[in-house]
This record gives C-alpha cells, structure tokens and sequence, in this order.
C-alpha cells in the first residue's frame, strides 16, 4: 500500500499586481521559470511519485526547487493548481479533513504559539484532533520527556532556544500519533547535537511504522536518513533514487584541489594513472581522480620526484547542483 | 477499502461530524481568548476606547439614564466583540502559527467560527461591565426588562463578531495595516450610531447596526422604541439579518483571500 500517491501534481503562482509593479523576484532561478508576459511563478511541475508505506522518503533540491511548496501542497495549506494527491487511497481533497486527522506537519519556520506555553502548545493541537483531556496530557508530557523539554514546559515558547522551538514543533507534529509524518528542512539551522536528537527520534517513529516525507538541501542528511530519494530542481523531478546509487553519483566526481610553490607540467599530471583530468584555475590545480586516496598518493609521488613543495591541498566535495547537473546531462557537462 | 478503514480509523465518518467540528472552533476561541486579550491594540481598541469615547460623549451634557447606560453598553459591545476578531489573523498569518492551524483537522469554517466565538464572549464579558454598574447605580430609579436586554446583548455580540470576521478577511501579515483600516470603520459606525442621544434626533441612525440594539436597551428600561409600537420586534428582526448577512460575507471573503496569505 503507498502512504502517498502524486500524480502530475503541478503549482503554478501569478504574481499580485503590487507585486508585478514592484518586480519582486524572490530567487534568481525565477526568471527562468517566468512564462511570457503573465510572469507565472512554475513552482512545482507537473510531477509524480509515490511513497511506500513505511518508508522514509526523502525530497532532495536547492533553494527555490519547489520542495516547500510540495509538502504544503500535500500537507492542505496550499491548493494545488493541477494534479491529485492520494493518502492511502483517498484522494486528499475530497476529503481534506479526514486526511489531515492522519497526517503530521513540520513546517519550514517555527510556529509555535510563542504566548502559550510548551505544554499548552501540545495541548491544544491535541485538542483540534479530538484527543480527549487526559489523553493528551499524559501524551504531552511523554513527548515533552522524549523530547528534552520536560523541565520547561511551563516556559512561554518565546523563551525557548531555535532548537527547543523546533523539537516543540516535531512534539506537536507527533501529538496526534501520525500515520505520516511531514518534515519540511527539520535539521537545517540546528548544531550538530540537536539535529542529531532530532534525526535519532525521526528513526525511530519510522521503526515503529510511521511513514516519513522529508525535505532537505543536504545531500549528507538525506543519504544518512532516507530509504529512498526525490531529485527536485526548478519545480520538475529529475530522479528518483535510493542513497546508495545517489551516493555513487557523488563518488563518481572526486577532485583534489593542489596549490604549489613552482608551476608544474598539467600533461605530466594527466599523464599519471589514477588522474582524470587536470584544470588549472588561478594560481591552483584542479584534479579530477578516479579514486580519492590512490589519486592523493599518486600525486605526492610525483611531487616529491619533481622536487615541488606543496602550500595547500582541499579536497573537493561535489555541489548538489552539480550532481543535479550530471543527472540531468549524463555527466556531460564536466 | 478495508485498508482505509484501518488507516483513517473505524469511527472517521463519525468524528468529524458538526460536534467534533464545534468543540475543536471553541478550543480556537479558548486560545484566541488566552493569547490576545492582553495584546496592546486589543486593550487600546477594547477597553480604552470606551471609556474614553464614553466621556467624550457624555460630560457637561444632561442626558436621561437610560441613554446614558444603552448608550454605554452599545459602544462597550461593539468596540470589544471588534477588537479581537480582526487582529488575530493578521498576527497569525504574520507569525505563521496559521499555516499550523490550517495543516489541521480543523475547516476554514472551524477556524473562522472560533474566531468568532472569541470575540462574542469577549463581547459579552465586557458588556456586562456597564450592565451591572448601571443596575448598582440606578437600580432604584428604573425598571430594567434583564431577559431582553441580555438577548440583545448575545444578538449583538453575534452582530459584530460577524462583522470583526469581515474586518479581518484581508490577507495582511502586518497587524498594523488592519488595525488603521478598522479603526477608520468603527468610528464612522459609531458616528452614524445614535448613541446617548434620542434616535430620532439622529438623521442617519438607521443605517448602524447598533442603533437597534440601542433601541432594545432604551425599550427595556422603560422608554419608548423609535420605530413604533412593534418596534422592538423590527430591531430583534433586523440585527439578526446585520448578523446573518455579515457572516455569509465574512465566509465568502474569508474563502477568496485564504491563500493568499501562504505568499511567503
Ligand atoms: N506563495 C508564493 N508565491 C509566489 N511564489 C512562490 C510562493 N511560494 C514559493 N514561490 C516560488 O516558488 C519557487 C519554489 O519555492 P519553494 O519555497 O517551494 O522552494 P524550496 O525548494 O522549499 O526552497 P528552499 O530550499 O529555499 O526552502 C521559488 O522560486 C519561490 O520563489
Ligand atoms: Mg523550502
């Protein structure tokens, strides 16, 4: 059974007339996006997909891709300018309120009621999914343990910490015990140790059942957390992937950076085995292995025979748009 | 099927009929109550204003009781059941706590309704402020009609909730924008409102709302309605059309501007 089904789903925006006055463009990749003289915002395109029950499904894409606006799509904020969306089979906008009674929401930007306190916070989204009194209680305060935020429970949330806000907002998300969780970005702006915390707890409500749709810009997190992987750029879905072949992708684009002291020969460099390729750029040397450490290794060697000194060596990690781009054009374009 | 059944529970169809629907609009009035009744324009606009305005109107002026404590409670009345309604979507949409409520299980209907149901209670509390201080003073000297003027008073706490409903349908994230654009109504609606004044001496007064709850009051404590022998049945009549008729508005413009106020 698929937790969600999306099928040619598709959210276009135009802008208001105050806004076309003042040209507002929110992102450079916008432009691109525009359409004609009626400047239509292509915000999601025309996309499918489906997520297994029980799986965590990942969202993958830069700034301004459209994940947002996906996860709105699916979560009932925004309506959908084209397409249908099934949670286990209904169609969500028959229905709209039986399906958000299953669903749990994350959102981008911390909204907690920052007047109420933790406790009263999770006490009243327990009440618009009809949780009785003493039900929501006892949930309240085992999440509010779960969660580290036990002790300060009775803080007004605009006294809590990002972090604390944001595990506030995972608590309120998990106060109705959700089929499917949604979690828009639920680790960027956090230190290390909270999103740890975070991206523990997440797996272990996906053990017990719980079906998880995350968005994230970072490769890393969504490889270490997501059993499958939704490419998404400029509103249009490029792939669909587990980690492993995702993390072949990145693999397959490893490069070492070699600032030396003296020139040195760029077709003696290439010449070498496990170089693929070298460009020099600037005052430094651009090199494309086959493989990281044989690559390293390698080239040391010929430094040392060639009596250069080195002043500084970066290795390289792949931007996401790179890897987006070598999906899209077959790696032809490096 | 089966599998949906499991899923979306046995009891769905059933748990989101009408009742579920109400309790969850007056646990959005319960958190509207606690969190903005002590926000600045809400005391301003609420509590402030009335006393001000009240002395305003009524100092060096001779003016029978009676009108002094309808005028009172009509100007009470209307300024505190306006006074949250049209600041709270601004400020939710503002702090993003409406994109909470919208993921859920709640209808835009819900939502609205408990909106609503904050400012009729805030309304109705406040108005009875002046009630009693008009009972503890004057009680002597006049005949008060309470049934009546307490139907009235919930008639017009659902009168102007509606209608700070409608206040507050533009989709703003700037509380500030609101608060201009309604205070600008309210003072023509007060203007246009025969208040602590006999209604026939005021040419327009059968334009405001308020003017027949003012009637109402007058009636109960003994003076005669202005609209003749039955008159009190035409203001019972017409507030409860003003009523009906600003929440049919509210809900229309409430629909169209919905999503706009995701635009980031
Ligand atoms: N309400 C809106 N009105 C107009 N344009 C919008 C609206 N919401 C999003 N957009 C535009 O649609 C595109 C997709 O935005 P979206 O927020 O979905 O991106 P995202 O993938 O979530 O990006 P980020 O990583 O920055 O959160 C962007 O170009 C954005 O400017
Ligand atoms: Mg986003």
């Amino acid at each position: 059974m698929n937790a969600i089904v999306v099928r040619n789903l598709t959210k276009y925006f135009t802008p208001s007339k105050k806004e076309k006055k003042k040209g507002r463009a929110r992102n450079p990749s916008l432009e691109s996006r525009k359409q004609g003289n009626n400047s239509i915002i292509r915000a999601v395109d025309h996309i499918d997909f489906e997520v297994k029950n029980g799986e965590i499904f990942g969202f993958l894409g830069p700034n301004g891709a459209g994940k947002t606006t996906t996860i709105r799509m699916l979560t009932g904020i925004l309506k959908p300018t084209n397409g249908e969306i099934l949670i286990f089979g209904q169609n969500f906008w028959n229905n709209p309120i039986k399906a958000k009674q299953i669903m749990g929401h994350v959102p981008e930007e911390a909204n907690v009621y920052m007047d109420l306190t933790g406790l009263e916070n999770l006490s009243f989204i327990g009440e618009l999914y009809g949780i009785s009194k003493k039900e929501r209680i006892s949930r309240a305060e085992q999440l509010l343990k779960k969660f580290e935020l036990f002790e300060k429970r009775h803080l007004k949330s605009k006294k809590y910490s990002k972090g604390m806000k944001q595990r506030l907002l995972l608590c309120m998300a998990l106060m109705s015990n959700p089929k499917i969780l949604f979690l828009d970005e639920p680790t960027s702006g956090l230190d290390v140790q909270s999103s740890i915390i975070i991206k523990k707890l997440i797996k272990d409500y996906n053990k017990n059942g719980m079906t998880i749709f995350m968005t994230t810009h970072d490769m890393d997190v969504a490889n270490e957390m997501c059993d499958r992987i939704a490419i998404i750029n400029r509103g249009k879905l490029i792939g669909l992937d587990t980690p492993e072949n995702l993390k072949k992708l990145k693999q397959e684009y490893q490069a070492v950076d070699f600032y030396f002291t003296k020139e040195a020969k760029e077709s003696e460099l290439e010449n070498l085995s496990s170089v693929k390729e070298v460009r020099k750029i600037r005052d430094y040397y651009h090199i494309i292995v086959h493989d990281l450490n044989d690559g390293i290794c390698e080239i040391i060697e010929y430094i040392k025979s060639k009596n250069l000194k080195v002043k500084k060596i970066n290795t390289y990690e792949p931007h996401l748009e790179e890897v987006f781009l070598k999906m899209v054009n077959g790696g032809d374009d490096y | 099927m089966r599998i949906s059944k499991e899923v979306f529970g046995v009891k769905g169809s059933k748990k989101l009929g009408l009742t579920v629907q109400l309790r969850r609009a007056a646990a959005i009035a319960q958190k509207d109550l606690r969190i903005y009744y002590n926000k600045p324009p809400v005391i301003v606009q609420g509590i402030i204003f009335p006393v001000i305005l009240f002395f305003t109107f009524t100092i060096g002026r001779k003016i029978p009781t009676p009108l002094l404590i309808s005028g009172l409670m009509a100007m009470v009345i209307f300024l505190t059941a306006t006074s949250i309604g049209p600041f709270v979507f601004p400020w939710e949409t503002m702090r993003k706590t409406f994109e909470r409520l919208i993921t859920c299980p709640v209808s835009v209907k819900t939502i609205l309704f408990g909106s609503m149901l904050s400012s009729f209670l805030f309304g109705v509390i406040f108005s009875l402020v002046p009630l009693v201080l008009g009972i503890i003073f004057f009680s002597l000297q006049i005949t008060i009609n309470f049934l009546i003027i307490l139907i009235a008073m919930f008639l017009a706490a659902f009168v102007f909730s509606s209608f700070s409903l409608i206040l507050s349908a533009p989709p703003t994230d700037m509380p500030g924008n609101i608060m201009i654009f309604t205070l600008l109504l309210k003072f023509t609606i007060l203007f246009l409102s025969p208040l602590f004044m006999p209604i026939r001496d005021h040419p327009l007064a059968w334009i405001s709302p308020l003017t027949y709850f003012v009637d109402i009051v007058n009636v109960s404590l003994g003076l005669e309605s202005a609209f003749g022998h039955y008159g009190i049945l035409i203001d019972f009549a017409i507030l409860s059309f003003f009523g009906v008729f600003f929440l049919f508005l509210a809900f229309m413009l409430h629909k169209k501007t919905l999503q706009k106020r995701f635009r980031n």
